[in-house]
């Protein structure tokens, strides 16, 4: 994949009314790669998504995109790129067809057939002509993804696209997320809370907590590290953990509960480690290699970000 | 500019709009043929002098316009950042300050040509129905070319009038304020306590002038480096 950043954030910082909603943040967004954003609600991932848009300036710091820093009258760069903040808004009077033309006319984008192939790529092909106002949430949902779509930009960016979409919706429209990556080349940045969501197309994740940027890391990185561990579970955690660090020095290492334990050290063997416990004298209920999900992880990351 | 007014007329479905204000137009007719027809035009025009029914036609009109463009306001430029298609609107490759005052465009042209042909079609009814109203084509030289253009003048002024307040609905963030702060501004430019009014005092409209070009410059100042929140 090509090292070329589609986005690159230096120490962006928006406060407002004497608030920091986020603050540093560095962001690298790759050409051609899904780039999933998360955080917990409130944690300053739709701060970050309107400056990258040009809808909010920030108090401090820079963005590029394409490789050009965005200033409050770089339009030529809006024609490169979409998105969706928040929820997409439309002229609810008209059609969602109509609202796919007038896309088209104030982008000046006049390919044949483009409102058609965006309306059959998120199903709506039948619902075109009705007006928007008679559309359901999930529905509106999938018009603001095929007006990001419809003009083919380069760069994508949507904030928790698939609000108000039921499970079949969202697998719809990861897949085509997926697909107008590899097939289109598109670089997507996307927001969410619903880490399941990302977890499967993403490449990057950048996890944001209480307005500062935790960790960027790659899927491939995610997998490689800390993804395994052992779960201990034990009836006194107090003396298994005091064994553990004193004396079998096992630092990276977390209690979970009144019961588990989660070792993080890929080094230490199971046959090993159940021998040490039982030598000290650690009552051992249940021993086994387990892997973390994203999920784990994240939670592990907004943790440290809440110590801050 | 020209195609960003005419997307603003469709997509703020300029038809619906055409009948309004035919509508109206409709109304101010029927209530102006009562009017002639109860004070005996012609008797009350000799007495009162020519400009007599005009400006009647002319207040009413004025007053009707001012509101209907607050209206158009709240519809076109206030209920955008009230509903967020600003947002949208701010996300295409044009000037924030190109789009804001294409909208004020659309309003002002669809308003001005609306009260211009309305008052036209009051008069030339008028006249057509001379027989019940009792006016004469004398009273209202509608092929007068300095009639003509008073028409087109006070048309245009009372339309710019009404931007005044475009500010007021941006600040507020309300399409029910800027509908409330054009009525006052009808009954205020329009009205009158008594004997007292501002409908001919030159000063009051210099200052209403210099509000309205206040009232643009404020809606797009510093727009393109000002957070849309």
């Amino acid at each position: 994949m090509p090292n070329i950043n589609m986005i690159q954030t230096n120490q962006l910082t928006k406060i407002i009314g004497g608030k920091e909603l986020v603050k540093d943040v560095n962001i690298h967004v790759r050409k051609g790669e899904i780039y999933g954003f998360l955080g917990p609600n409130g944690a300053g991932k739709t701060t970050v998504m309107k400056m990258i848009t040009n809808l909010w300036k920030p108090t401090y710091g820079t963005i590029e995109l394409f490789g050009k820093v965005l200033t409050p009258t770089s339009y030529e760069v809006l024609k490169r790129m979409a998105s969706i903040i928040e929820f997409p808004c439309f002229y609810e009077h008209m059609s969602g067809r109509e609202n796919l033309e007038l896309h088209c006319e104030y982008m000046g984008y006049h390919t044949p057939g483009s409102v058609e192939n965006a309306l059959k790529l998120l199903g709506l092909l039948e619902a075109g002509e009705q007006q928007v106002k008679k559309y359901s949430l999930g529905m509106k949902q999938r018009l603001g993804i095929a007006r990001a779509i419809l003009c083919r930009p380069e760069l994508l960016v949507l904030d928790e696209p698939t609000n108000g979409l039921d499970p079949a919706g969202m697998k719809q429209l990861r897949d085509l997320f997926k697909m107008l990556c590899t097939e289109y080349g598109i670089t997507i940045i996307i927001s969410s809370h619903i880490l399941s969501e990302v977890e499967s197309i993403a490449d990057t994740i950048g996890i944001i907590a209480h307005g500062r940027m935790m960790r960027e890391i790659s899927m491939q990185e995610i997998s490689e590290i800390n993804t395994a561990y052992i779960e201990l579970a034990v009836t006194d955690t107090k003396a298994a953990a005091y064994v553990l660090d004193d004396k079998l020095e096992l630092k990276n290492f977390k209690v979970i509960d009144a019961h588990h334990i989660r070792i993080y050290d890929d080094q230490i063997q199971i046959s090993a480690l159940s021998k040490g416990l039982a030598l000290n004298d650690i009552a051992i209920d249940f021993i086994g290699r387990k892997s973390e999900r994203l999920e784990d992880y994240f939670l592990k990351i907004t943790e440290e970000g809440e110590r801050l | 500019m020209i195609k960003l007014i005419r997307l603003e007329w469709r997509k703020n479905n300029n038809l619906k709009y055409i009948q309004y204000a035919g509508i109206m137009t409709v109304i101010l007719l029927l209530f102006m043929i009562m009017m002639a027809r109860e004070l005996e035009a012609e008797e009350t025009i000799a007495l009162y002098g020519k400009g007599m029914l005009d400006s009647s036609v002319e207040l009413f009109a004025h007053m009707s316009y001012i509101i209907f463009t607050g209206v158009m306001i709240a519809a076109v430029l206030v209920s955008a950042y009230e509903k967020k298609t600003i947002n949208l609107m701010f996300s295409y490759p044009i000037k924030r300050s190109t789009i804001i005052l294409a909208k004020v465009c659309a309003v002002w042209i669809f308003n001005f040509l609306a009260m211009v042909v309305s008052k036209i079609v009051i008069y030339l009814v008028l006249i057509a129905t001379k027989s019940f109203t009792g006016i004469t084509a004398e009273s209202i030289p509608v092929g007068d070319a300095l009639f003509l253009l008073n028409i087109v003048l006070k048309s245009a002024a009372m339309v710019s009038i009404s931007f005044i307040a475009l500010p007021i609905g941006l600040k507020m963030k309300s399409s029910k304020a800027t509908i409330v702060a054009s009525v006052i501004i009808a009954c205020l430019t329009q009205g009158n306590i008594g004997s007292a009014t501002l409908v001919n005092n030159i000063p009051f409209y210099v200052i209403l002038f210099i509000a309205v070009a206040v009232s643009i410059y404020l809606s797009v100042y510093n727009i393109e480096t000002k957070d849309l929140l």
